[in-house]
């Protein structure tokens, strides 16, 4: 017989199958908060860019939105996860900053110190 | 040598500290300066991570390798295999798969973040909160699944007893205990609801539960009501939460899909769906029976209690109310199970706490630590203590319903009886760190404002009781203060707290009569001295120009009244005659040299 926990198993599967198949083994991982305070403060207009990015070839990343973390005083925050590194966050992040972040870090591998929390 | 960068993360918690963390972590730094490769690591402490019988504990990131049971012989061991040679130590590796250690994987390397333990709050910030598949990814439902596959509804039971876990809403009852009661109960038909109303000024811990993370508050809510016998669960949520409310719609709609919500969940016999309720608004009708009030269709007012609502709430039919945190707790507890939960915590409060950290303090914002942090740990550690210079004077706890701690009480652990104690409340979990310019009596003003506004006006202590307690602190802020009036608020304090039928009016006084306890001097200076020295009450200072004033005119530019007077180059004077206090030339001077006195 099928148990409940014999379905959760096949769905978790099926549902990590689905993530990777989007991308999510991609080089680096780029996560920007989404929740009411972020938004507010401005990261709707910093996913555009991400988007507007990934929509003109940028390619080797998974692109996600995520909660609130906490960090209000420093929002917009995105967050750049790759294997085997330290996972890099940015506050205060402006479309600008956005922009930049896709130039020197994502394509070039450098972090930006200066805006990293 | 390798020229890699490390992150290593010592826990720094009082159960590794017992199991000799620092001592460890003194062999092991000697060791890095022996290797010289100071430069290549950066050290960070982190608060208890859960692990405590495994003590003590180092991560190293990058690769999130945990290694426990660490031996001050082990130091050099880590040091030259792991940190020089790149080949992490086996042997002293543990694994650890708590539901909670992601957030930590992603987060855990910062004094904001390092000092957190995040079960409520696991997947906030981590995962898209509009994908089910995320959530599914990080075990979700897999909770459900188990309570499903392997357990009765009465051993669901018996575990949430046994982590004991406390209703996150304010009061602290014993959630297990209220589970217990609502199944007791023999007729057929029972209700479970989800309250998200979060009504305390400046509280969003709720709002952020929900939008980072909506799955595991419907999972929560299911296993709840398997355990209790009921087939229908309601979420009472704010409507100024647009989005959490549509996170929450997205959530139930793919929860449905997937045959986690609905009939026969996962091909068991169990059927249960949940709906949202949205409400107005309103601070009362975040109390339980208010809120079964405002989701039958009538006016939000409170009802004495008993019966309590697990005996008779919506429509008359048991009824079991939690809170969004105490819901999102549930699955952790089921997967991790009550041991481990109950291992985090002081004796009488198991668990995390999330706290909204605001006011004035250098980062804002949401934490989880676990129960038994202290205040300190939270102002100072995480919240990385106070900008400009400025002294600490007080942490209010608890929203409207709680109190102010002056430095003494720093120390205090936070669970529900060493606040309590202290004469403050855990309540639902709003932190407001104030500092020496802020003024008491006005801050205590503040929430009695806002709970006079929000009575619902049933009872006449509440109601007309706060208005009067009102009216004194506003005399007093206006420098209309009269000799009795402290006694005059304690008197009227306590009676509310009594006679009030509700936890609103019971609560009411509580910021009053704890900035009375703990800074009656400050009334004392309002009310006999005119005087307010955090210099927040306009109608009790002065504007004077010292004599660093250069003479420049700024100030007497500004001014709406030309109270301003003097020649360019010397120094000017205030007429406090003509001063009606606004502030502008204090704004405008570029060179300090207005003072409020
Ligand atoms: C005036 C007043 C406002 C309240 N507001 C809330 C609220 O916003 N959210 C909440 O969960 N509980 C609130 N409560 C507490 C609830 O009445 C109830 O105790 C709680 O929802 C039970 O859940 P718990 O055991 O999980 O804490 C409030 C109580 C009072 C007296
Ligand atoms: S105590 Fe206040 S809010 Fe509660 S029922 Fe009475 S009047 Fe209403
Ligand atoms: S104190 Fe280190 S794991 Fe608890």
């Amino acid at each position: 017989m099928v148990t409940p926990m014999d379905l959760i198993r096949k769905k978790r599967a099926e549902a990590v199958n689905r993530i990777i198949s989007k991308g999510y083994l991609s080089t680096k991982r780029v996560y920007v908060g989404m929740a009411t305070c972020e938004i507010a403060a401005g990261s709707k207009d910093v996913m555009a860019v991400f988007q507007d990015a990934i929509a003109k070839g940028l390619t080797d990343v998974y692109l996600s939105q995520k909660g609130c973390a906490g960090r209000c005083n420093l929002e917009p925050t995105v967050e750049v996860v790759e294997e085997g590194k330290v996972p890099v966050k940015y506050g205060l992040v402006t479309p600008e900053r956005a922009r930049e972040i896709i130039e020197r870090h994502l394509k070039k591998g450098e972090v930006i110190q200066e805006w990293v929390i | 040598m390798s020229d890699k960068q490390y992150k290593l993360t010592f826990c720094d918690g009082s159960g590794c500290l017992k199991n000799q963390a620092r001592e460890f972590r003194q062999v092991f730094e000697e060791e890095l300066q022996r290797q010289q490769l100071q430069q290549n690591v950066q050290i960070h402490l982190s608060g208890c991570l859960g692990m405590c019988g495994k003590g003590p504990i180092l991560i190293v990131n990058p690769g999130y390798i945990m290694y426990g049971h660490l031996r001050t012989e082990d130091a050099s061991e880590i040091v030259q295999e792991h940190l020089i040679n790149g080949r992490p130590v086996s042997r002293l590796i543990i694994q650890e798969d708590h539901l909670y250690n992601r957030f930590f994987r992603i987060f855990g390397d910062s004094e904001f973040f390092g000092r957190q333990m995040r079960i409520a709050l696991r997947n906030c910030g981590v995962i898209d909160p509009e994908k089910i598949d995320d959530y599914l990814a990080m075990r979700g439902y897999e909770a459900l699944a188990k309570v499903l596959t392997e357990m009765t509804p009465q051993q669901v039971i018996e575990e949430v007893k046994k982590s004991g876990l406390r209703g996150r809403g304010g009061a602290g009852f014993p959630t297990g205990l209220k589970w217990e009661y609502t199944a007791k109960q023999t007729d057929p038909e029972k209700y479970v609801i989800c309250n998200a109303d979060e009504g305390d000024p400046g509280a969003f811990m709720d709002r952020s539960a929900i939008e980072g993370d909506p799955h595991t508050v419907l999972e929560g809510m299911i296993i709840g009501g398997y355990a209790i016998g009921s087939r229908q669960g309601i979420i009472y949520i704010r409507a100024e939460y647009p989005l959490a409310v549509q996170r929450l719609k997205k959530a139930i709609e793919d929860a449905r899909r997937e045959g986690f919500l609905g009939e026969r969940i996962l091909g068991t016999d169990f059927s249960f769906d949940i709906r949202i309720c949205l409400g107005a608004g309103a601070f009362v009708c975040g109390e339980e029976t208010a809120l079964i009030h405002s989701i039958e269709g009538s006016r939000g007012m409170p009802r004495p209690r008993p019966p309590y609502p697990s005996v008779s709430g919506l429509f008359g039919k048991p009824t079991l109310i939690n809170n969004v945190e105490t819901w999102a707790n549930i699955p952790v507890i089921i997967i991790d199970g009550a041991d481990w939960f109950s291992s985090i915590g002081t004796a009488t409060s198991k668990g995390t706490k999330v706290f909204a950290l605001a006011g004035k303090v250098r980062n804002t914002g949401l934490v989880e630590v676990p129960m038994g942090t202290t205040l300190r740990d939270i102002v100072f550690g995480i919240g990385g203590g106070i900008p400009n210079g400025k002294k600490f004077k007080a942490v209010q706890t608890g929203g409207p319903s709680g109190g102010c701690l002056p430095e003494q009480y720093l120390d205090t652990q936070i669970d529900y009886e060493s606040l309590a104690k202290a004469g403050s409340i855990m309540g639902s979990g709003g932190m407001i760190v104030i500092d020496e310019d802020s003024c008491m009596v006005r801050m205590a003003r503040f929430f009695i404002e806002f709970t006079q506004d929000e009575s619902c006006g049933k009872c006449t202590p509440c109601r007309e009781g706060t208005k009067r307690m009102l009216e004194i602190l506003t005399r007093i802020t206006r420098g209309q203060g009269r000799p009795g009036d402290i006694e005059k608020l304690e008197r009227l304090g306590t009676m509310i707290q009594k006679a009030s039928l509700c936890g609103l009016g019971q609560s009411a006084p509580n910021p009053v009569l704890s900035t009375i306890r703990n800074f009656r001097e400050e009334y004392e200076e309002h009310i006999h001295q005119k005087k307010c020295r955090a210099h927040e009450c306009t109608a009790l200072l002065t504007y004077v120009v010292q004599d660093n004033c250069v003479g420049c005119g700024a100030c007497k530019r500004v001014c709406p009244v030309n109270a301003v007077s003097g020649n360019r180059k010397e120094k000017h004077t205030i007429d406090p005659k003509l001063c009606i206090k606004c502030g502008q030339c204090y704004d405008a001077c570029k060179f300090n040299a207005i003072a409020k006195v």
